[in-house]
């Protein structure tokens, strides 16, 4: 048994304000992944042709799961990065509340779209196929879906207003609160802490993102609604892979501040902004804006310096930071005696699945290797890697946080165990995919051939363990919740 | 008294281009129209709003500028009724009620009209630069794609108006509070 660190004074850790709104928003993160983890689990199975699953429900359950990740992903980033922003801002929770209500409200529209009007047309509603459904659904429930995403996107439009309105009443312009004054070795006596200088960038990209998806959306309502109006498909697609791009990666950048203000307690060093680390996170505020070409390097008609730019671009967005983080993460982690328990494990964990997850990413974004890894299960190999050991153990690490009380200890038999099991089941998970994509085994097939069952079935082992393991990580929560509030 | 000569001059320029909008939809739909908004907005600069009326004003000031961002409105609008009616709503219906209630507005609110505003205009441009048909009767197929690049454009010239005081701080040579300029909120 330790208590937090003698020489590291939690600045303003007794602040959390609207504390009952962050832990609500990850108890609905956390059934929503267990959830959407089950869908996947069908879908493994399917395609092992362990159960039998019709076609039709299969990409049903393929949209669900991917709209129903992303956006969960996205709304536990979210939450987190409120509640560690609120340590140093003040933030207003009415309009975290519409931001919530309003996420709740797209996610009604989302599911109604799929499973009562059996829009399949997958999470990137790609320009014209949930037009051309081949009478599998009605153009009403492609429209449900989107103003599903509408909504969404409202509320996160409205989460970042919000925050960007504080962030540039408390430091005066956002590239003081990006950490520019370190960069340009100016004197700044209060220079942003790493979760500010996340959240700045975040905002800025992020909102770009949304406003030119919610351009994407509308054009294709109004093309879904009054078929007359075309929209170019090539201008959509590009608009489309901007915002999903910008958006799932938004959800890593907003959960890694629980890394930042967390392990700190952990290591009694407190995590600094420096020159190093603000560089970082201003190359990711430009270049995840240039690397969503990555996505189009098949699209012949791209003019070609976009698609190079594409490729280069993707080694120095991420890289940098994803360095920069695990690096220090190594030097806090080594240099301290740590008490590993379930939130400190899952976060260190989450750095590791970060860094690890990108490189399969940077691989797929070589030109060369795209003309063979598109559309292959490379692609869901490398972005579960960073998801399900990233930014999923980023929010479940919170998680275990929030409800960890004043004194850390060792794990105990039960968190071991489920951090083990969370742990195979997903490194199995992902190597399996990365596997089949290796094997050219397509991505998005409901049906598979002989050869590939062995695949699935491994694969579906392993999804199981994940099941398992998160399914204790979230009762655990809500166990806990309802002791200290109840 | 400044003001309202600005607004008269505003409103003269409009008429003034009533040809220009004939023969362009750029001219009409981004030249005109704004200069018709504007002399509404100049002509109540010095009026103070009551905070009451601000929501049914904004109300107001979205519906008449639902009501012109349709085609067939900017059809209309070359009729003689519809000439009429454009000079007199657009400056009343929309510039007046969009002055009186924008310093009510909460930030956030603001901010997403602005966003909002980015994302139509961007929509529009997708719309016009694409349509396989001729969505204004009054005007070439080629004049509808000169105005979506041109909305595109606007979209992007507001974008940078409106970003650049958040991302590098407020101008010193600007009158302004924290929640923006002081005078006109913006
Ligand atoms: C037990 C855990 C999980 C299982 C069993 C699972 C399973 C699957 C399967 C079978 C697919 C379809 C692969 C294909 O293209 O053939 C898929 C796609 C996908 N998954 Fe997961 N997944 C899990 C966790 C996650 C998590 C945690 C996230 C994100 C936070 C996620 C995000 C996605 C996305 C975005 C897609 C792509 C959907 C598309 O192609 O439209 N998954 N998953
Ligand atoms: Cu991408």
């Amino acid at each position: 048994m330790s208590t937090v660190s003698e020489n590291y004074v939690p600045g303003h850790a007794a602040a959390a304000p609207q504390a009952g709104a962050v832990k609500l928003t990850m108890v609905l993160s956390g059934a929503v992944f267990a959830l959407m983890m089950a869908f996947g689990l069908l879908m493994r199975a399917a395609q092992g042709q362990w159960i039998d699953l019709d076609p039709a429900l299969f990409y049903q359950l393929l949209t669900a799961h991917g709209a129903g990740m992303v956006g969960t992903a996205a709304l536990s980033g979210a939450a987190i990065m409120w509640y560690f922003c609120g340590r140093h801002l003040v933030l207003s929770g009415g309009i975290f509340w519409a931001f919530l209500g309003l996420f709740l409200l797209g996610v009604v529209l989302i599911l109604g779209a799929i499973f009562i009007g059996g829009y399949g047309g997958a999470w990137t509603f790609l320009f014209p196929l949930p037009a051309l459904s081949g009478g599998a659904w009605e153009a009403g429930a492609a429209a449900a879906f989107m103003l599903g995403y509408t909504a969404i996107g409202v509320g996160f439009l409205l989460y970042y207003l919000e925050l960007g309105r504080r962030i540039h009443a408390r430091y005066g312009s956002l590239v003081r609160a990006l950490g520019w004054n370190l960069i340009l070795g100016r004197e700044d006596n209060d220079p942003p802490p790493p979760a500010i200088v996340a959240a700045a960038a975040v905002t800025i990209f992020n909102s770009i993102g949304i406003i030119l998806g919610a351009a994407v959306l509308v054009a294709s309502l109004v093309h879904l609604l009054v078929p007359g109006f075309e929209v170019d498909a090539l201008l959509a697609k590009n608009l489309i892979y901007f915002f999903g791009h910008v958006f799932i990666n938004a959800s890593i950048y907003m959960a890694v501040t629980a890394v930042y203000e967390i392990l700190p307690e952990y290591t009694g060093k407190p995590w600094k902004s420096n020159r190093l680390f603000a560089i970082a996170w201003n190359a990711v505020l430009i270049f995840v804006m240039a690397v969503y070409w990555h996505h189009l390097l098949q699209d012949v008609v791209m003019p070609p310096w976009m698609l190079v730019v594409g490729q280069l671009v993707s080694y120095f967005s991420g890289i940098p930071l994803i360095a920069v983080t695990a690096f220090s993460t190594f030097l806090y982690v080594r240099g301290s005696r740590m008490t590993w328990d379930l939130a400190s494990s899952l976060l260190v964990l989450s750095v590791a699945g970060w860094s690890v997850g990108s490189v399969p990413a940077s691989i797929d974004g070589m030109i060369s290797v795209n003309k063979v890894m598109h559309n292959t299960m490379w692609v869901p190999g490398h972005f579960h890697t960073y998801l399900l050991l990233g930014e999923v153990a980023m929010a479940f690490g919170f998680m275990a946080w929030l409800v960890r009380g004043k004194t850390i200890s060792q794990m105990d038999g039960l968190d071991r165990a489920a951090f083990v099991t969370y742990l195979a089941g997903a490194v199995g998970f992902v190597t399996v995919f990365l596997f089949s994509g290796a094997a050219s085994i397509p991505r998005r097939w409901a049906v598979h051939y002989e050869e590939w069952l062995s695949h699935d079935r491994i694969g579906t082992l392993f999804g199981g363990l994940v099941v398992l393991g998160t399914l204790v990580f979230v009762l655990r929560f809500a166990a806990r919740l309802g002791r200290r509030e109840g | 008294m400044r003001m309202i000569c600005l607004a008269l001059l505003a409103f003269a320029e409009a008429i003034a281009l009533r040809q220009a909008a004939e023969a362009s939809p750029v001219q009409h739909v981004l030249v005109q129209m704004p200069l018709l908004v504007l002399a509404g907005v100049l002509i109540s600069w010095d009026i103070r709003g009551r905070r009451v009326w601000a929501v049914p004003l904004l109300l107001t000031a979205l519906t008449a500028f639902l009501f012109w961002m349709l085609p067939r409105s900017v059809d209309w609008a070359l009729t003689p009724a519809g000439e009429t009616a454009k000079y007199l709503s657009l400056p009343l219906l929309l510039g007046v009620p969009l002055r009186l209630s924008w310093p009510w507005l909460a930030p956030v609110l603001r901010g997403f009209l602005k966003a909002n505003a980015l994302s139509m205009l961007g929509v529009l441009g997708f719309l016009y630069t694409h349509a396989p048909l001729r969505i204004c009767n009054s005007y070439l197929v080629s004049a509808q794609q000169d105005l979506g690049f041109a909305f595109l454009h606007l979209a992007v010239v507001l974008a940078c108006i409106w970003a650049v005081p958040v991302l590098f701080g407020h101008p010193r040579w600007l009158p302004s509070g924290s929640a923006g300029c002081s005078k006109c909120g913006a």
